[in-house]
Order: C-alpha cells, then structure tokens, then sequence
C-alpha cells in the first residue's frame, strides 16, 4: 500500500485531509470505464471527461484559494508555477514541471513525470484515442477560468500511449476582465 | 526450470497461462494444470475438515509428473496460481516467494481499469513482470 495522497509540506495547510492513493485511482478507474460503456465513443468520453474536469476546477479553485496561502499572481508564468508547485502538490502530491514557453508567453506545457491517476493502468488495444487522464485538463481550464483567465488545455504526451511523460500544454487565450454583475447606480 | 505458471480463477476457468519452453506444446500444460485443479480442491477440503490454518495460502506439491512437479496457491478470493517446473529439489522456501511476488503481480494486473474480472489477462505489463519473476527464481532476493 502506498502512502496517502496528500502531501505534508509545510507551505500547505495541515488541515488538508487525506484519502487513500488506491482509493483515488480505483475509484477513477471505475468512472473512466463507465463513461465508456455509457458513451461507446472514445471521443465522446473524452470530451465528457474534459466537461466533468471544468465541474470539478470552478469549484476547486475556492478550496484550492482557501488553503494554499498565496497572493495573487501577476503573470501567466507565475500561475503556471503556482498550479504546478501547489496545486498539483496539493490535490495529487506531484509536482510538475513548467517548460516549453512560448515566446509571447502566452503558451506553456506542464510535464508530469508521476501520475497517480495511471496506476496499473493499461490502455486495452481498442481505446487507443482514449485521453485518460483528460479530467485533468477540465479541472486546469475550469480552475482558471475562475480567476478570469480563459485557457485551452490539452495533453500532448501521455504515458499510457507511449510517450516518456504526461506533458499537458496549458495555452492563456484571454484574460477576461472583471466584470461587476450590477451597474453602479443600481 | 520454471516451464509454466498458470493462473485459474475461481469458478476453475484459466485466466493466464504461460509456458516457458520452446517446444509450444501448450496443450499439455492445459492438461497438467487442468489435473492439478483437483488435487488443489481436495488439499483445500482437507485442510478445511482438519480445521488447519485457513490463511495458508501456500499449498505446497500437488503432484509430480514424470517430468515435472506441479506446486499450488491459492488466494482467499480462489484464485489459483499453479507453478509447474524441472527442478526436482526447488526450496520451499523459494517456491513461496514466487507465488508471493505472482499474487502481487496479479492484484496489479486485476486493479487495471479495463480488466473484466474472471476474463482472462491480456495485459502485456502482467505478462512481462511474470517473464521476471520467473527469470528470477531460485536466485538470491533483491536487497
């Protein structure tokens, strides 16, 4: 048995609680061959993956803003490192590595070289299209457009189909403004 | 010489059979294994009459061939792993080792997602740590 998930750095809140690793990646298993069965198309699964991952990020990132203790960040860049140094240490107790930026910095790839979401995790031949870990992504897009920030994420390298890492490719599309729901004379 | 491990699930139906030799004469190890399902099933209701520790997994020589000795393990779900090999003096205590580190191999195999339980294994990671373990055997523990 592995041990539990959450991390015990210092720099996150100790309250955080824990589940177990193999809970976590049963339990995902189990929602990923579902999809399947429902949707019968890889695509589709993928695509419902992407929209469950936005779920999940829009109400993350409220936890994810209570606990972690930072500031505000002021770049795209910073908040690459802050999803990659927290969050992901936070919610999978990995961290990954930011990398390949653009030069107008608009693009850059998270590498993750552990995936707790892949353990004994073999992709049969007929789900080769299949974008495991593709929740993932939903939750990035999701969590960022939050923080007013509108993104696409999409993996490009995936262990599960041979690649060497998980390198999800996280591109900033427009930082939206903030808005006020209600006008001032109201 | 390990020549074959086999993996039968519980209702008796094969999940996983190797063999290790070049002649590929499956059939015949099929029909080994087929045999040592029963002596696997008497050795159980025996131990169970005798009220013998239940948790024993480990079954031990369940018949030697001419060529072969046939050694048993069962987990407690009934899965049955059966080992058949040349080696007409193996250590015990090695012989339990290698079912240790199959069952291990198979949990993992079993936990995969897209693994139906009771159909059989195809996984190519499952089959590689096995083609490991036998290779493996008798040799001193990894420190």
């Amino acid at each position: 048995m592995r041990a539990s998930l959450r991390p015990s750095d210092p720099a996150v809140s100790p309250a955080i609680e824990r589940v177990n690793a193999e809970l976590f990646t049963l339990t995902y298993g189990a929602i990923v061959r579902q999809l399947l069965t429902d949707y019968e198309e890889i695509e589709e699964v993928n695509k419902q993956l992407d929209t469950m991952g936005y779920n999940i990020g829009a109400r993350l990132i409220d936890d994810f803003l209570a606990k972690a203790n930072i500031t505000k960040c002021t770049d795209f860049r910073e908040t690459a490192d802050v999803i990659a140094k927290v969050g992901f240490k936070m919610f999978l107790n990995v961290t990954a590595t930011v990398a390949n930026w653009s030069a107008d910095s608009m693009e850059c790839s998270l590498i993750l070289e552990d995936n707790p979401l892949v353990d004994f995790v073999e992709l049969p031949e007929t789900c080769q299209g299949l974008s495991y870990c593709n929740i993932l992504c939903g939750v990035l897009r999701g969590a960022l457009e939050m923080v007013s920030m509108r993104t696409e994420v999409k993996f490009v390298k995936d262990m599960l189909r041979g690649d060497d890492v998980f390198e999800i490719r996280m591109k900033l599309l427009e930082q939206m403004p903030e808005e006020y729901p209600y006008k001032n004379d109201e | 010489m390990i020549v074959c491990v086999a993996v039968v699930g519980h209702n008796n139906n094969p999940l996983y059979l190797q063999s290790f030799i070049d002649d590929d004469n499956t059939l015949k190890f099929h029909y080994i294994v087929h045999c040592s399902l029963d002596v696997i099933e008497e050795k159980v209701s025996n131990s169970k009459r005798a009220g013998v520790n239940l948790n024993e997994t480990f079954l031990g020589l369940l018949y030697p061939t001419e060529d072969y000795k046939v050694y048993g393990y069962m987990s407690n779900t009934k899965i049955k792993f059966v080992l058949v090999t040349t080696d007409q003096d193996s250590r015990d205590a090695d012989v339990r080792n290698f079912f240790r580190r199959l069952h291990a191999a198979y949990v993992d195999a079993a936990s995969n997602p897209f693994h139906v339980p009771g159909k059989k294994i195809t996984s190519a990671v499952f089959a590689e740590r096995v083609g490991n373990i036998v290779k493996s055997f008798g040799a001193p523990a990894p420190a």
